[in-house]
């Protein structure tokens, strides 16, 4: 097991230290072999955009917020500088800083407002920015206008133009050099798992106990400042700014060299940028149809693979690898060996369920437990309505800390409403929810989550592309209160990992942890998702159609498990499948039409005409 | 009579905008691609009527069908050689990546070509109706104005009879719904694809004709057309080309009443911020996908 987690460990540490390693020495070699000539300067300039295009890797292709706030940014960057350069007479290097400081101050304000949107309609109120801002600019001819600003100032102030250009050269390879090594570290550590699902399915997320609104602004922060800080590069090297960098083009043509590069790769970004900028410079034919050539590379590129240059890397190398076999896999293995060693196929699966669900999980929670009297969970008269259509209708109902409980009723009765009320991401037109006799009734799913509410869906949503560990780990993660710059010092990614590997090896499910989801059968995907919803040790369990799909077999194993879990914590169970409801359920509410209209134990419940004429047409 | 004026002023661009509306959001049904080229097409039909006609000497009735054609024959190959690939593929592409970039990049590829053949100036098709404008009551109606909303009741129009009445149009609703159940169903959800594609590139390269001697075009207006149009698709919810096209003429209108009352040279940023702030109040009921969080 330790082995197999340092293994993890230094494998993210290279992770995140061979990048900023290879941009670093590459760039401080460029920058000193041609610093002085013309192939510097354009490298220079590719390495401002670059320092821009990393952070919208972490931000629009990892994450998938797609903001377009960039070119506003590395504007708000560029112009900051040369006022402080024009009118203060303040060195670029001092004005850095504090420009990078306005950026973050900016960015905070305009993306708490602009962050509270998602996916489509988030980018389209963000793709107002530029056309704000350019249409201002050349307007008033404020900052210049569409004359542009001019600076006086140079990044590395000399009087020698060779140790300015070399100087103002090395300062911007180490900007790209933190840059990198700050991105890079976010998506190794927990946060970028965090990121990952966030960017696959915000509701997922939410129920997972990502505080998604938050991730959301820090996210939209990061971009920010670092475009600020590829600005104020820009500014201190090229010593002008056009109006055409505000320009809507100028974001469009950041784009462009993030997907040709490799949307979800810090690396990629950097080479996208390099590329598009020294196709530009290398000939003049280019750099007059630039926009000829950007859109062929962009659609050859993407044909070729959606990942951009950096899939076309890793499908290379990976092929390479197959086909002549090199070192690295085997040291890979090696790494991977103690895990591997276990005859996982032949192992007997045994339930140890105590210390996956009875474990240190919400202790501070279980402590204050002990002291109330009020029942675990309470809804009071919810009403649900969708435009005059109700769904709910005063449903009340009351369950206490350990126990399974069926929840019934036919298709468009309100079950999966009511549970995504008790679970945070429907809220109640009328009515409330209680926890501990606290009032939740407006608290976040996130929050309910960390209060001990975890759920699974009725579609299967797990994170395609990760595994059955990661997938679990998600769940575990201890960072999701800190910021994202806290966790770029340590990752916590292997504790979580560590917790996910207990709550698979409780379940019998330690075979399957290193595969990758979407290869797995819909049995072992529905136990995954359980396993998830169990890793933090949940106080109440909500259960969305668990055994939909399954055959009879698979059927009577799950209850079996789900029979176990009930001893441990309270379950709240939506099923559609009456025999296994009421053999596992201690208790069996049913809805018909948002009303609850049964409330009993399974032996009323089979004997009930309420429920036989509502769910078995007798 | 400002405001009358302003008004039919408003109308007019609206009626644009809720043309290239109408086109992006009908072929996003068919293949959940949102087309950013759009407006690029209409840049085409207008340098090109312009190049052919004015630069070769050609009979204006001649450009118009060269243009044209050159339009549909080159939207058909694009579909059939990029698209294929990207959507009938082995891997089949999705997310934003098919969504967005492959019309994207095709945007800036016809800009780039269009800047090699007809140059940086700004240029016109020739007015197709001449004349002064015509005055009622102190209303003025420009000629070109009154056929670019002639042209917009006619195709916005037939699209909507088209959907509403006509077997290819309940298809073609299918298809945005489910392309898996509409295939299942036995619609060729390809064969509309391109079929939408071509047509509603060459709608706006008419458009681009009929339209660019009121304002004049280079070889990037295509780009603010392509925008104007999604921004008006975006507030019709992008699958419901009704909405879109109200959507379009709303946003022309009030372009036109901030340009004249509030301020000629800030009217479009007020514009966009006022669309900015309704997209953050008001997403679900403007047919957002998703909605605000938090």
């Amino acid at each position: 097991m330790s082995g197999r987690v340092n293994g993890l460990v230094s494998v993210a540490r290279t992770r995140s230290l061979a990048p900023t390693g290879v941009v670093l020495v590459a760039g401080v070699l460029i920058v000193v072999i041609y610093g002085q000539q013309y192939t510097g300067s354009v490298f220079v300039l590719a390495a401002c955009y670059a320092i821009v295009t990393a952070g919208m890797a972490v931000q629009i292709g990892f994450s998938q917020q797609i903001a377009f706030s960039q070119s506003v940014f590395m504007g708000v960057g560029a112009y900051g500088v040369a006022m402080l350069n024009a009118h203060f007479n303040m060195s670029v290097l001092v004005a850095t800083p504090i420009v990078m400081v306005g950026a973050a101050i900016a960015a905070l304000v305009l993306g708490s407002v602009v962050t509270r949107a998602s996916g489509l309609a988030l980018a389209v109120a963000t793709l107002m920015l530029p056309l704000i801002a350019v249409g201002y600019v050349s307007n008033t001819g404020f900052l210049g206008g569409p004359v542009g600003a001019p600076l006086t100032g140079q990044l590395w102030p000399s009087s020698s133009t060779t140790t300015s250009l070399v100087g103002g050269g090395l300062v911007t390879v180490a900007f790209l050099a933190i840059v990198v090594f700050v991105c890079s570290r976010i998506l190794t550590s927990d946060i970028g798992l965090e990121l990952f699902v966030l960017g696959v399915d915000e509701r997922t997320a939410a129920a997972m106990g990502v505080r998604t609104p938050r991730r959301k602004l820090e996210l939209f922060v990061l971009g920010c400042v670092f475009a600020a800080l590829g600005g104020a590069a820009y500014a201190g090297t090229q010593q002008f700014v056009p109006e055409t960098l505000i320009d809507p083009t100028a974001e469009l043509a950041l784009l462009i060299m993030l997907f040709i590069g490799g949307r979800r790769s810090v690396i990629g970004a950097v080479v996208g940028a390099l590329v598009i900028q020294y196709l530009q410079g290398a000939s003049n034919w280019v750099s007059v149809n630039i926009l000829v050539v950007e859109g062929l590379l962009l659609t050859v590129v993407l044909l070729v693979d959606p990942e951009g240059l950096a899939g076309i890397a890793h499908t290379v190398t990976g092929w390479l690898r197959a086909r002549y076999g090199d070192r690295v896999p085997r040291r890979r293995a090696a790494a991977a060996a103690p895990a591997a060693a276990a005859p996982a196929a032949a192992e007997p699966v045994v339930l140890r369920l105590e210390p996956v669900i009875a474990g240190q999980g919400f202790s501070a929670n279980e402590a204050a437990r002990e002291t109330s009297a009020a029942p675990l969970l309470e809804c009071r008269g919810v009403n649900k309505e969708y435009g005059g259509l109700s769904v709910l209708d005063d449903v009340s109902l009351v369950l206490p800390d350990r126990g399974l409980f069926g929840l019934c009723g036919p298709n468009g009765a309100g079950k999966s409403t009511l549970l995504n009320v008790i679970g945070g991401s429907v809220p109640p037109s009328r009515g409330q929810v209680l926890l501990d006799g606290d009032d939740i009734t407006r608290t976040p799913p996130h929050e309910r989550f960390y209060l001990g509410i975890s759920r699974t869906f009725q579609a299967v949503h797990l994170i395609k592309g990760r595994t059955v560990l990661d997938n679990v780990a998600v769940a575990c993660l201890a960072s999701h209160k800190s910021s994202i710059l806290t966790r770029i010092g340590r990752s916590r990614l292997d504790q979580a990992r560590e917790q996910a590997a207990e709550t698979l090896n409780g379940l019998g499910m330690r075979h399957m942890r290193d595969r990758e989801v979407s290869s797995l059968t819909l049995e072992n995907q529905r136990l995954v998702e359980l396993a998830r919803a169990l890793a933090p040790r949940p106080r109440l369990l909500l259960l969305d159609e668990p055994a939909s799909g399954l055959s009879e077999q698979q059927r009577s194993r799950l209850a079996d498990l789900l029979h176990a879990i009930g001893e441990l914590t309270c379950v709240l169970l939506v099923e559609h499948d009456l025999d296994l409801v009421a053999q596992v359920s201690q208790r069996i509410f049913v809805l018909s039409s948002g009303r609850l209209v049964f409330d009993g134990g399974p032996d009323d419940f089979r004997a009930s005409p309420v429920v036989n004429s509502l769910l078995v047409g007798l | 009579m400002k405001f009358g004026n302003l008004l039919i002023a408003g109308l007019v661009t609206g009626s644009i905008y809720a043309v290239f509306a109408v086109c992006v959001s009908v072929w996003y049904r068919v293949s959940n691609i949102l087309n950013l080229a759009v407006g690029d097409f209409a840049m085409v039909g207008a340098l090109g009527v312009d190049y052919v006609y004015r630069v070769k000497g050609l009979p204006l009735p001649v450009a118009i069908i060269t243009t044209l054609a050159v339009v549909g024959v080159f939207a058909y190959a694009y579909d059939r050689v990029v698209l294929r690939l990207a959507q009938d593929g082995p891997r089949r592409m999705e997310g934003i990546v098919v969504t967005f970039f492959f019309t994207f990049a095709l945007s800036f590829f016809i800009d780039g070509v269009a800047k090699m053949l007809f140059g940086t100036d700004v240029h016109a098709a020739p007015a197709l109706w001449n004349g002064q404008a015509l005055t009622w009551a102190s209303l003025h109606f420009e000629r070109a104005g009154l056929l670019v909303l002639g042209c917009a009741i006619i195709i916005g129009g037939a699209f909507w009879l088209y959907i509403r009445y006509t077997l290819g149009g309940k298809a073609l609703e299918a298809c945005g719904e489910n392309v898996i159940g509409a295939r299942i169903a036995g619609i060729d959800t390809r064969r509309y694809r391109w079929l939408i594609f071509v047509a509603t590139a060459v709608i706006a390269a008419i458009f681009g004709i009929v339209e660019s001697p009121i304002t004049g075009y280079t070889y990037l207006s295509g780009a603010t057309i392509s925008l104007t149009g999604f921004l008006a698709a975006a507030y019709g919810g992008f699958r419901k080309p009704g909405r879109a096209l109200l959507a379009g003429l709303f946003i022309g209108v009030l372009e036109a009443l901030l340009g004249g009352y509030v301020s000629a040279e800030y009217g479009d940023t007020v514009l966009y911020a006022i669309l900015a702030a309704l997209v953050l109040a008001w997403p679900r009921g403007l047919g957002f996908e998703s909605a605000v969080s938090g």
